[in-house]
């Protein structure tokens, strides 16, 4: 503790220089856990002595060969959604509170060969739906820049943990904005890449053709980092991309003159109405992405609303498939938010959620045609700074709808940047959207946005 | 506007899913499950019988 919080960049170069141990770092993370951890909650269960002989390992190999890539001897750690070889992986919920996989997911697997040292399972909702929950045998995280207020989730360990330096990036999953909601919250940065960019296999499903996993950590170019490492084709899964992977560093510091960037202000000025501090972190971005050269348009899209219908039915209807058996014969044993969502699957028809599927489709071309002479567009991530935890109302997709999900529906990839502080002194984001697989184009924005900005000088004060 | 559903009509798709609930959950779901109706609506548009639903998985070349 005490000690200034490294980024991926900063900790790889000075491993690779031989100035930081791997030990060291791992160590400093864990004096965080055990500092923080009882007030925010972002770990549901602990691997610190395999994470310090893993650290051990990776040191002796560095010192005898260097390292592998920037993320040798880096502290990580995986939402509790995704398998874990050996490790209790319970999603959250007391139907797999015993549950000790005997694979590890792909992301899993791609994160270890790359020299990570895994620190932990992370705090997540049930099964990635439907929190906070107070009725599950864990307590749901707590947001580390003001403990009384929520993290947002699904992905609400990651966030947290990272924000805080427990670990220096993690993994996410995304079905309605459960990276970009997190990191809006908790003031890091998070990336949702495109549908099938990165392998599903092995992580708990929420809905099968809205799920994307994807990386969090406190910048942008951690972001890339991370993202090289877990991008590419994976027979396991269904829905994986079979594409040549680009190199997502390489366009970093190049700067922004003459990126085009469309700003749906409808969505978050009409459509769903947002907190003036967000607004005013919103209209500040747009006003740095103006110095920085960028040319700012205005872009038209269907309602809000309609976006959010159509993924709120395709996200009911998968999911009730996918726990369909569970729901006719454990109902009992999911908490009270999940069973409500799970109930919700009754009341939509074959032919509703097929013509959400329609319309899917009729959404990504308009959202493709848009797009024709733009890099990104941008809007909210969130509605307003973090809510107290106690205050969440449990059926919000009924009432106003969301701004991550039409990104999720459309599948392209889609980030959350920390653009200041609001009301409360908690943080406040932008959504920057690229199109199919040019997430290079997203994390060059991001980064520039950062690189000027003061907004990633801050961490939490908890930490 | 779709109809508000009937009590039968509601009880026998809780029975036709499986699930078991208690008097309370029924009252609460009773209370939002006009909003799945309104977006069921809303994802319905004169489109035609030739409009094909997205791909289930990944990306056509036109949509790239």
């Amino acid at each position: 503790m005490g000690a200034a919080i490294p980024t991926i960049a900063e900790a790889a170069r000075q491993i690779a220089a031989k100035e930081l141990s791997p030990v060291e770092l791992t160590r400093a993370c864990l004096e965080r856990v055990h500092a923080l951890d009882e007030r925010l909650h972002a770990f549901i269960h602990l691997t610190e002595e395999r994470a310090l002989a893993e650290a051990r390992a990776a040191e002796v190999a560095i010192m005898a060969g260097g390292p592998k890539g920037p993320l040798h001897g880096v502290p990580i750690g995986l939402k509790d959604i995704v398998d874990s070889k050996g490790i209790p992986t319970t999603c959250q919920s007391r139907l797999l509170q015993d549950n000790i996989p005997d694979r590890d997911a792909t992301c899993a697997e791609k994160l270890a060969a790359a020299g990570t040292i895994l620190v932990g399972k992370l705090t997540t909702h049930e099964f990635a739906d439907g929190g906070p929950s107070f009725d599950l045998p864990w307590p749901p995280a707590r947001n580390p820049w003001n403990p009384d207020h929520f993290t947002a989730g699904s992905s609400s360990g990651t966030g947290a943990a990272v924000a805080t330096g427990m670990i220096l990036c993690g993994i996410g999953t995304d079905t309605g904005g459960s990276i970009r909601g997190p990191a809006a919250y908790c003031g890091i940065a998070g990336l949702k890449p495109t549908y099938g960019l990165v392998s599903r296999a092995g992580v708990a499903p929420a809905a099968f053709t809205l799920d994307h996993i994807g990386p969090m950590a406190w910048t942008a170019e951690d972001c890339a980092i991370m993202l090289q490492a877990l991008a590419g084709h994976d027979p396991r899964d269904p829905a994986s991309a079979d594409r040549p992977i680009p190199d997502y560093r390489e366009g970093l510091g190049r700067g922004i003159k003459g990126v085009r960037i469309g700003v749906i202000h409808h969505f978050h000025e009409t459509d769903h109405k947002v907190s003036d501090g967000t607004q005013r972190g919103i209209a500040a971005a747009i006003a740095k992405f103006r110095d920085l050269g960028a040319e700012i348009r205005e872009v038209q899209l269907s309602p809000l609303q309609d976006w959010a219908a159509c993924g709120a039915l395709i996200s009911i209807t998968e999911r009730a498939a996918a726990y369909e058996e569970w729901a006719r014969t454990r109902l009992g044993d999911f908490g009270e938010r999940m069973r409500s969502r799970l109930m919700l699957g009754a009341f939509v028809s074959g032919v509703d959620y097929l013509q959400a599927v329609r319309r899917r489709r009729e959404l990504r071309a308009e959202l493709h045609a848009a797009m024709a002479d733009l890099d990104v567009v941008l809007t909210a991530v969130q509605p307003t700074e973090a809510p107290k935890i106690d205050a969440v109302p449990k059926w919000d997709v009924f009432q106003q709808p969301g701004f991550m999900m039409p990104f999720n529906v459309a599948g392209y990839p889609a980030m959350s940047v920390c653009a200041g502080f609001g009301a409360g002194d908690l943080p406040v984001a932008i959504q920057l959207i690229a199109k199919p697989f040019q997430e290079a184009t997203v994390l060059r924005i991001a980064d520039a946005f950062e690189k000027a900005t003061p907004f990633r000088d801050r961490r939490p004060g908890i930490a | 506007m779709p109809t508000q559903i009937t009590d039968e009509a509601f009880e026998y798709l809780l029975a036709r899913a499986g699930l078991s609930l208690s008097e309370a959950e029924k009252a609460e779901l009773r209370r939002v499950c006009d909003g799945i109706a309104e977006m069921a609506e809303r994802v319905r548009q004169p489109r035609g019988i030739m409009a094909e639903p997205a791909l289930t998985y990944g990306f056509a070349e036109e949509d790239l």
